[in-house]
């Protein structure tokens, strides 16, 4: 969450006193990290060595497992998939929670009642709302077609069709996420000193001019992490597609956790799904190490 | 207070401009919370009508005498109460946890400005949450604790903890840092100067990392699939359960949906303050 | 295998001693309470037959003494779950609900379950009224393994029928068409897009779209796989032809977005009376004449799917119950299985529509037949599907993968791929993934 912000900040504040001491406060976590997370981690890439099958048990493949994944087009295409995927739902709440967040930092009646819906998507149950969108989407009976062409508008296909599928799984990932967007953003708004925009008042600069020119290069490494979260989050998830399209029709929904779940899951490869786990995860690390080091960047400058 | 407000006060253009201003403001946040709005009045829509006009197109939007008929058959079908029971206890249970290791964890990252540690919880947060099923379901099976809440409990904490931790390193870092010196300086031990001083003053940090870990826990979907049992099921797989019905069903559907998210819902709505001012504020000392 | 059963009858008659006061009463009667006061874990799938054996779970219970606990998961959760729980060795279930044509193969190779051939044979566990030669030969032999072994029960073949509406045919002056050829040209005529009136509807979701599909490849009388489960037949003649026919129907005739669909989109607008047919499973009858699901409740049709170039067959998908090897209550266990496989739940499961059991006798069972609510019609449709049903999906351990590859390869068609190449395609991508099973 937001947090991740503030904690990165402490690593700029040093402040060395009584720093040794202060571990055992975190010794608890740590011993529940270890044991919750740590053990996973080692089954995994056991695991990622070896081919498990029902009448067998175990063996030792080596690296195999990878080596299969190299050439596995299909694992190819969801690595694509996923970053399509990833992209639009990492744009479009970005763009529209910053905008959000404009709006709701400024002063106007029921401005808390109004955030608060808005942040209501967010806070739902993913497998329900999953549930309802997929509901809405019905390309005869749903009633977002309805509305279409009461509009004037063709019918879409949504979910139904290979070339609208990911756009529409992205849309619902943009309703769900830009609160948490607009969240970050706003907190950022709060922090803004406001002598620059009288300089540029007095100027006779205009809205635009000292949103594009201000605000938005102040904002930059809210916008940062929040774009480094929504991309972690984006690149994982996995119960509104699953519960919607289940990486259907075809494959054209399969993301890489999907194709993930189908290996383990479906056709009970353990140790190629362990691979994929493993392939999967450094991924999202370079990807979000990338953003990170686009923001420390920026901050320097 | 943002610029676009201060603007132009006075002038007859300026106030002509400012009204345009507010009109457009009004607009765009009705578009803004239209999308939100409509899912969740869709959803009570679609639960309250019966099937006849769940099914009908052009769509029925207000039900002609709203039914309750959907929310009686999903839980006469189903055992919603015992599956909100295991909702209720893993959620808690995972929360209270959370706060009780998680809170200190903060405290002490904070202080000793141990990113790796924090980097090492972050791992928590980037692992997908697949790979932990499998060698999670071997572990408890070893340890013969299948078929309890506590393999669920357990299992919640990839989700509670790192969330924990994370917002209280952000709300420990915030506080100013000489009260507790005072306290040091005179006698108090750390676990002290934790306890009496920085603990009370965190108090909103604990509001929002509570409020946010119970509803993340609530929402969890994936590790319930596996490791969730006949009498150990959470009410989020049980929603999707009901969808396999071998007949048309949204009515129902829709309920179930309802049932399991109106207390997330709820909680927000009441303690949207708190979680706004929670999430924005980790946010401002980002900067 | 020989330790464990003697374990059991050993113990079983242990457990019948207390039980002989009550039964001194029907001395010569099967003792159903021998294993009174245990606890068994039953695992079902999501479907109308375990909505019958939950509804009479309390029957079971007064007449046996054993408490049971059941749910019922959807399918695609219940197989890993299952699975996991087996290869692990401690299922938390002693009896599983197995869907063979997914599950045959896998279950049988790994020995996960109890062979049921010596329980069957056991006069002090099978009622002497339990008459297992009333069984369709079919479904026993979809139940038996390569080996002989007979690891699981067989319930109910759910057999794919086509469900038509009659307004629609009549509206149109159209008869029902009596081959497959028929079929298209009808659906043909029937499709009014203008209208928003499509002349069919089948299953286009990946994976979930298989059985459509053999359903056509079986009128040319041929399976998916060679009988030996070593050789993909998916590239002959035959093979392509019956692509070709799935692609024409569903891009021609049916709705828009019918890539997407599974069987309850299907459902959803074959019950708004804008379908003239779809082919589906049977056990998806009820919503259809549930005037509170269904606006054709008069005007639905159950029919054999029509013959094709060269055979009439009908894909059927056998579910069965099984036991656990490693369950320590195989006695309890087993008295389940064969209550829930018996002629009194059986006819109970045809009566209320809920399925097509696998027992002949309940189809002549006056009091099943006389109160049944779907009519003749539907009856002698099942009973004639029953007499040319054919396995719908091969036996072969990674049929999920052969489903998915399949299944991508029909989607794609009904985008507009070439029948033929997909086909091919397909083949060449699965045959190594076969080779690399049958290898391993």
């Amino acid at each position: 969450m937001s947090a991740t912000t503030a904690a990165a900040v402490g690593l700029a504040r040093r402040r060395a006193n009584y720093a040794r001491r202060y571990w055992v406060f975190a010794v608890p976590a740590a011993v529940v990290v270890v044991a919750v997370i740590i053990f996973p981690w080692l089954f995994t890439v056991f695991m990622s060595l070896h081919e498990w099958d029902p009448s067998h048990g175990l063996s030792w493949v080596g690296l195999s497992n990878y080596a299969t994944l190299l050439s596995d087009t299909r694992f190819g295409w969801a690595v694509l998939r996923t970053l399509y995927f990833s992209v639009l739902s990492v744009g479009a709440p970005l763009i529209l929670g910053v905008a959000a967040a404009v709006c709701f930092n400024q002063r106007f009646p029921l401005r808390g009642v109004a955030r608060t819906i808005f942040i209501l998507p967010m806070m739902a149950t993913p497998v329900a709302i999953a549930l309802v969108w997929s509901m809405m989407f019905h390309p005869q009976l749903g009633v977002l077609n309805y509305i279409l062409t009461s509009l004037g508008l063709p019918p879409s296909t949504w979910t139904y069709a290979a070339n609208t599928v990911i756009p529409t799984l992205a849309m619902v990932e943009t309703w769900q996420w830009t609160p948490l967007v607009m969240l970050i953003v706003l907190g950022g708004l709060a922090s803004l000193p406001q002598d620059p925009y009288e300089a540029a008042r007095i100027d006779g600069a205009s809205g635009w001019q000292s949103f594009r020119h201000i605000t938005l290069p102040l904002l930059w490494p809210f916008i940062i992490v929040a774009a480094v979260i929504r991309t972690i989050d984006a690149l994982k998830s996995f119960d509104v597609i699953y519960v919607i399209t289940q990486g259907g029709p075809g494959t054209a929904s399969e993301t890489m956790n999907i194709f993930l779940y189908q290996e383990a899951f479906a056709y009970y490869k353990l140790g190629y799904a362990s691979a994929v786990t493993l392939v999967f995860f450094a991924l999202i690390v370079v990807i979000s190490l990338v953003m990170l080091k686009l923001r420390q960047r920026e901050k320097w400058q | 207070m943002s610029a676009a407000v201060t603007r132009g006060r006075g002038t007859r253009p300026g106030r002509l401009r400012r009204l345009a201003g507010r009109v457009g403001l009004y607009a765009s946040v009705l578009v803004l919370i239209s999308p939100a709005a409509f899912v969740f009045l869709w959803m009570l829509s679609l639960a309250l009508k019966n099937e006849v006009d769940n099914m009908a197109f052009p769509p029925v939007f207000i039900p002609h005498g709203p039914t309750f008929a959907n929310f009686v058959k999903v839980f006469a079908e189903n055992d919603f109460l015992s599956y909100t029971i295991n909702s209720v206890v893993v959620s808690f249970s995972a929360t209270a946890a959370a706060l009780v290791i998680g809170v200190p964890a903060g405290y002490g990252i904070a202080k000793a400005k141990a990113m790796r540690a924090a980097a090492l919880i972050l791992i928590a947060r980037i692992t997908p949450g697949l790979s932990f099923i499998i060698p999670l379901f071997l572990m408890f099976q070893w340890f013969g604790m299948l078929g309890t809440l506590t393999p669920l409990v357990i299992t919640h904490l990839v989700i509670t903890v790192p969330l924990v931790v994370w917002i209280m390193i952000g709300f420990f870092e915030g506080l100013p840092g000489e009260l507790e010196e005072a306290a040091l300086v005179d006698g108090a031990t750390i676990w002290q100067a934790f306890r009496h001083v920085a603990l009370p003053l965190a108090r909103p940090g604990i509001t929002v990392a509570t409020i946010l870990a119970f509803i993340f826990s609530w929402n969890n979907f994936l590790f319930g699939i596996v490791l969730a049992g006949r009498t150990t099921r959470t009410l989020p797989v049980a929603v999707y359960n009901v969808l396999t019905f071998e007949q048309i069903s949204w009515g129902p559907l829709a309920a179930a949906a309802l049932v399991v998210t109106a207390p997330v819902l709820l909680l927000t709505l009441l303690m949207q303050k708190e979680i706004v001012a929670g999430l924005t504020a980790g946010g401002v000392k980002g900067g | 295998m020989i330790r464990r059963r003697t374990i059991l009858q050993g113990s079983a008659g242990l457990l019948a001693m207390p039980a002989i006061v009550s039964r001194a009463n029907a001395a010569s009667s099967f003792d159903w309470k021998q294993f009174k006061g245990q606890h068994i874990e039953v695992s079902l799938t999501k479907n109308p037959r375990s909505d019958v054996l939950q509804k009479h779970q309390k029957e079971f219970e007064a007449m046996t003494g054993i408490s049971v606990g059941s749910e019922q998961i959807p399918e695609q959760q219940q197989r890993p779950k299952a699975a996991l729980e087996m290869a692990s060795g401690h299922p938390s279930f002693d009896v599983l609900m197995v869907s063979l044509h997914v599950s045959k193969r896998l279950f049988g190779s790994a020995h996960w379950l109890e062979d049921m051939r010596p329980y069957l044979a056991n006069p002090q566990l099978t009622a002497p009224d339990y008459d297992f030669a009333d069984i369709g030969a079919g479904a026993v032999k979809t139940a038996t393994q390569a080996d002989g072994r007979m690891d699981s029960l067989p319930l109910n073949p759910d057999l794919w029928i086509i469900f038509w509406n009659k307004a629609i045919f009549k509206a149109a002056g159209l008869a029902y068409p009596s081959s497959m050829d028929e079929l298209l040209t009808t659906a043909r005529h029937l499709t009014d897009k203008k209208t928003g009136t499509y002349g069919f509807v089948g299953r286009g979701l990946k994976n979930a779209n298989l059985p459509v599909y053999t359903s056509w490849l079986l009128g040319q009388d041929q399976l998916t796989v060679t009988p030996d489960g070593k050789k993909l037949l998916t590239d002959t003649p035959e093979a392509i032809w019956a692509a070709d026919f799935y692609a024409k129907t569903m891009r021609e005739c049916a709705p828009p977005g019918s890539i997407g669909f599974n069987w309850n989109e299907c459902q959803t607008s074959f019950a708004q009376g804008k379908i003239g047919m779809w082919l589906d499973g049977v056990g998806f009858s009820a919503p259809l004449i549930d005037p509170k699901a269904s606006k054709i409740v008069h005007d639905v049709g159950f029919a054999v799917v029509p013959k094709g170039p060269k055979a009439q067959h009908s894909a059927s998908f056998v579910d069965s119950m099984g036991i656990p090897a490693s369950s320590k209550k195989k006695g309890a266990a087993y008295l389940y299985c064969q209550w829930a496989t018996s002629k009194k739940i059986m006819g109970e499961i045809l009566r209320t529509g809920s399925g097509t059991p696998a027992r002949l006798s309940v189809y002549t069972d006056p009091n099943v037949v006389k109160d049944n609510k779907f009519g003749k019609e539907w009856l002698q449709a099942v009973m004639d599907s029953q007499k040319i049903s054919a396995p719908g999906l091969p036996e072969i351990i990674p049929v999920t993968e052969f489903r998915d590859t399949f299944g991508v390869a029909l989607t794609n068609m009904i985008s507009g791929a070439d029948p033929a190449k997909e086909m091919k395609r397909a083949t060449a991508e699965f045959q190594p993934i076969l080779d690399k099973s049958n290898a391993g």
